[in-house]
Parts: C-alpha cells; structure tokens; sequence
C-alpha cells in the first residue's frame, strides 16, 4: 500500500495540489481558446484528481519491478509500458465523462480536437514517467533508511553480546566462593590468602579492561586466565593439575577477548570439579596456515551422562559471538570420547 | 552428650572454615566429613548425624538431592556462595541458610538457631522441599549406594512395598510407595498411565488400542505398559 494512503492529511494535502493545478490549466484554457467556465473546470477538476490517483499507482509497478543495474532496460520497458496503458485509461475516462456533458444539453463539457486528445494522451503519459521517478527516489531512500536500522541494531547485539560475555565471566558464584576460601586461608596460611587475593584482584581487573577492547593479544587473554587458574587451583587443591603449550608465534597474535576464559572455566565446572581426583587441563594454541588454532582439554566423568545441554551457556555464547564477529570464518569444534572433552577454536589468524 | 556434626562441601578450604568456627564450640563433635553429594548421602545414611553443614551446589548431588534422597528433615544449615533461584525458595519457607563468606558471629546465629529448631521441629524444610522437582534418584546397589538419573529412566513400577526403576534393561528397587514418588516428580515428564505404573514421557513411543477396548502404551525399547481409564485421560491431559 502507498504510505500516503496510510495518512489521511498527506493524501488530502496531495489531491489538493492537483486540483489547484487543475484551476491554474482553468485559467489558461478559458484566457487561450474562449469556453465556458463551468464546462471546463467541471472537465479539469474530477479528471485532477483521478490523474492524482493514478501517478500514485505507479508506486506498485515502482516496487514490483524494482530499479536494478544489471536489468535497467528491462524496468525501464516496464514503466513505459504501465504509464503509457494508464495514459490511454484515463483518455478514455476523460471522453467518457466529457461525454456526459450531453445531459445538460451541450455536445461536451468542453471541445477538443483529435491532435489535441492525442496531446492529452502524451501529457499523461510523461506525467506518469515523473510519477514512477519519483517513487523510484522514494523507494531508494526507504531502503536506505532499513538499511541503516538494521545495521545499527546489528551493532547493538554485538555489543549486548559483548557485555553478556562479561557479565557471565565476572561469575558471582566463583567471586564469593573466593572470598570465603581466602576468609579460610587467612587462619591456616596468610600468605597465600595474601597470594590468592592478589590473584582474585589482578583477574578481575583484566577482565573489566579486556573486555572493553576489541581485539586483544593472546598474551593478555593468557595472562587473565592464568590469574584465574590460580585461584581455582587453591580452591581444588591437587584435584586440579595443568599443562599450557603455547607456541611462542602465537602470543602476539590477535583475537576477541575473553574467547579462551570461559573454555577453561567449562572445563573446571564440568570437568576437573565434577572428579573426586580431579585431573589435567590442557590449554594450546598455535599457527596453523592462515588460522590461530585454540584447544583445551578436560578429563569428565565417564558415568555421568552425556547430556548436550551441558555444554553450558558459556560456550552457546562463545559461539554467537564468534558468529556475529567472523560469520563463517570461525569455527567451535567439540569433542567428547569416553574421559576426555575438547574443545578447539578456529579463527582467522590476525597479527 | 555433644552434638554430632557432618561437614558437606566439595572445597577443602570451605571444609577448613567450618572446622576452624566450630572450634570454639566445645559441645559439638566433628563426626565425618563429605566432598561430594553422595558420599554427603552416605554419611548421613551411615552416621545419622544430628547436624548437617550442607553446600548446595556440589558435584554428583546437590545439596538439595541430599535431603530429598536420605530423607534428612531436621539439622541441617545450609551453605550457599551464590544460587539467585535456590535463595528464592529458601526465603520463601524461611530456611536458614549461611552466605559465603559468613562470620563467626554469623556462623553462631545460625548453629543457636538449628538447635532451637531441632527441639521446636522444623517444618520449613519439608516445605521447600515439596517445590522441588525430583530429578535423581538414590539406589543401593549391592553394597553401593548409587545415582540414578530420572531423566534415563523408562518406567516405573510398583511391587508391593517397593518401586522398580526401568534403566538400562534393569529395574533397580527402592522401598518408596508410587503415590508418594509420583507427587515429587515433574508431572510434564513423568505420567502415571496405570495403578501400578508411572512412564517417562521421553521414552513414549505409541499409544495403542489393544483388541479389548483398552489401552497400552508402547516405549522405545518395545514394551507395553496397560493404561487405565484414568491414566488415559492424565496422558491425553499432557500430551
């Protein structure tokens, strides 16, 4: 539907316009050839508004047959086509209704020779052409204008996406949990209650600057989750052991920030502290072809059941994220045999 | 006569606080302590403890499956770092409940206050634990105490005293009535078709007409369980 047929004062101010151009053509046929007044606005007045009505039904043919480069002749051919078949239309009302001039006792409203009819067909005709030209300009603005919408509300969830992200990893759980193991440490050890403080802090300062970045070096990220390792490793004690391999190339390469945190959180929630023994996370990254390669690995519990919803919300977002960031150029691989679950990253290799 | 106490919690230092405040509690003696849910489980089954220290969320059971599993009612003091939805639940019946990290002099409140409620009785626990969605089962197998998860389970069958869950072509005994099993479990999963028989949704496979005008359901695996007149109408109701 026309967006002027939405808004009644638009289409009223609209039909208006015509009709004041319809008493303006009045008042240069009655000055040009001598007729009478009535005969002539009575012929002008309702022919205006249905002009009016159908230069907006080009509007239809405009959208169907949207401008393209690559088949401009083919919609040109069209419009002409639509404006030459609505010129001929209205002509044919026009006479119809001239005609009716008949009944108050006259030939026709007003008196038009055959050259001059075929004028009026021409005047429509380019009359229609601008009509299509100018909703063609309408169009083109109305999709501009979608365009930027929903560019901008793709921003807005990458940035809703971003945030989520830090909120899941300033953990709550794990931050009082912390507390309450250095309120422990305090009477048994001091000094690493001191330790572990400092590593609490030191984590959750680099995750409230890294997560405002946009890209970070591996490095960083490393450093960030060794602080967190060292936490949980005084809150599991010997259950949890670890083996970080990472080639050197790697350190300076570019990534998200918090990508590898909440794999290795994952795998200390639903790996190493679902153990009564416990057990080895593997933490790699390295340079393959054109991709930054990130795994790390975690033993599980072999009876417990495999159930895909564990995966966790931690990884469901790390992948969104991933997606709304390299769309298709990055990809979240898992693997579960019997004892072991891994999870391995691919992104394209930024230096 | 000193108070015997259990300790529930999967972190060594969480275990050492508690130790460490209830030190200056001359009347009160550390029997055992657990680092999981069901070792928590077993201790209590074992040891009958008059107070239970009890993190909520621990690996294998959560604190919450313990009480529903050992049937533990009274003498317990939960602890809890962060669980936004279980506290709701905890509010709402008025069970107390220790935040991490607590105080000595909090840690006290709460020890005066179980044994207040320990001569009074305390109903609140049953209360918060009629909200609770029965998810896992406990099980002795042989000597063995084990978890079942509810969700693997097929059916459920009454025999005599008895229940008999279906899980991996065994039926595992439990002394339970089925009424009562049936009020604590989640009724958009589990139906209960037959006087005698309670199945997981999950394993439905067809409702059929058998050739007396009766009805059956059929399970995944191949077997039919009879529906009755009114374990018809519950399912049509869920389904």
């Amino acid at each position: 539907v026309h967006p002027l047929l939405k808004q009644l004062r638009g289409l009223a101010v609209y039909l208006l316009v015509w009709m004041l151009a319809a008493c303006a053509l009045a008042v240069a046929w009655v000055r040009l050839s001598p007729s009478d007044w009535i005969g002539v606005l009575g012929f002008l007045l309702p022919l205006a508004l249905l002009t009016g009505m159908a230069a907006l039904s080009m509007y239809a043919v405009c959208r169907s047959f949207p401008l393209r480069p690559a088949r401009w002749m083919s919609t040109l051919i069209r419009r002409a086509a639509a404006a030459g078949v609505l010129a001929l239309l209205v002509t044919g009302v026009a006479t119809l209704w001239n005609a009716t001039g008949s009944l108050w006792g006259r030939d026709g409203l007003v008196t038009l020779t055959p050259t001059a009819w075929l004028a009026f067909i021409g005047v429509q005709a380019v009359l229609y052409g601008l009509a299509a030209l100018m909703h063609d300009a309408l169009l083109a603005q109305q999709t501009l204008q979608a365009a930027r919408a929903t560019e901008a509300s793709a921003r807005l969830l990458a940035r809703e996406m971003e945030i989520k992200a830090l909120r899941a990893q300033l953990d709550p759980h794990f931050l009082f949990n912390s507390l309450n193991s250095i309120s422990s440490l305090i009477h048994l050890d001091p000094a690493a209650a001191r330790a572990m403080t400092i590593d609490l802090a030191g984590f959750f300062r680099q995750t409230l600057r890294l997560g405002e970045c946009e890209r970070i070096r591996l490095e960083e990220e490393l450093a960030l989750v060794q602080h967190y390792l060292a936490v949980e490793q005084r809150r599991l004690g010997d259950r949890l052991s670890l083996c970080i391999d990472v080639d050197a190339a790697c350190r300076v390469a570019c990534l998200p920030p918090l990508v590898l945190q909440p794999l290795v959180e994952n795998a200390i929630k639903h790996g190493i502290r679902q153990l009564d023994l416990g057990g080895r996370i593997e933490l790699g990254a390295s340079h393959v072809g054109s991709h930054l390669v990130l795994r790390v690995s975690n033993p599980v519990d072999a009876h417990a059941s495999r159930d895909a919803s564990g995966l966790g919300q931690g990884l469901r977002h790390l992948r969104s994220r991933l997606l709304t960031q390299y769309g298709g150029s990055a990809f979240v691989e898992l693997e579960r045999t019997a004892s072991l679950f891994t999870v391995q990253i691919t992104l394209p290799w930024q230096a | 006569m000193k108070l015997r106490v259990l300790i529930a919690d999967d972190e060594p230092l969480a275990r050492a606080l508690v130790r460490e405040f209830l030190a200056v509690h001359t009347d009160v003696e550390l029997i055992a302590e657990a680092d999981n849910g069901l070792e928590a489980a077993r201790c209590i089954q074992e040891l009958a403890p008059e107070l239970v220290f009890l993190d909520i969320q621990m690996p294998r059971l959560t604190g919450l499956e313990v009480l529903q599993l050992t049937g533990l009612r009274r003498g317990v003091i939960f602890t809890t770092a962060y669980e936004q939805h279980a506290l709701a639940a905890f509010d709402l019946h008025a069970v107390d409940y220790l935040l991490k990290p607590f105080s000595q002099l909090r840690f006290d409140d709460a020890l005066q206050r179980a044994r207040q409620l320990m001569r009074e009785g305390a109903p609140a626990v049953e209360r918060l634990l009629a909200d609770q969605v029965l998810r896992r089962v406990l099980i002795r197998d042989g000597t063995e105490l084990r978890v079942l998860p509810l969700d693997e389970v097929e059916y459920i069958e009454a025999q005599a005293d008895y229940v008999a869950f279906r899980h991996a072509g065994r039926d595992h005994l439990k002394a339970q009535r089925i009424s009562e099993l049936e009020a604590q479990l989640d009724p958009r999963q589990f139906v209960r078709v037959h006087r005698s028989f309670i199945i997981n949704l999950r394993q439905l496979q067809a409702l059929e007409r058998t050739d007396s005008k009766t009805w059956v359901v059929r399970l995944r695996s191949g077997k039919r369980i009879p529906v009755s007149r009114s374990g018809h109408e519950r399912l049509l109701g869920v389904l």
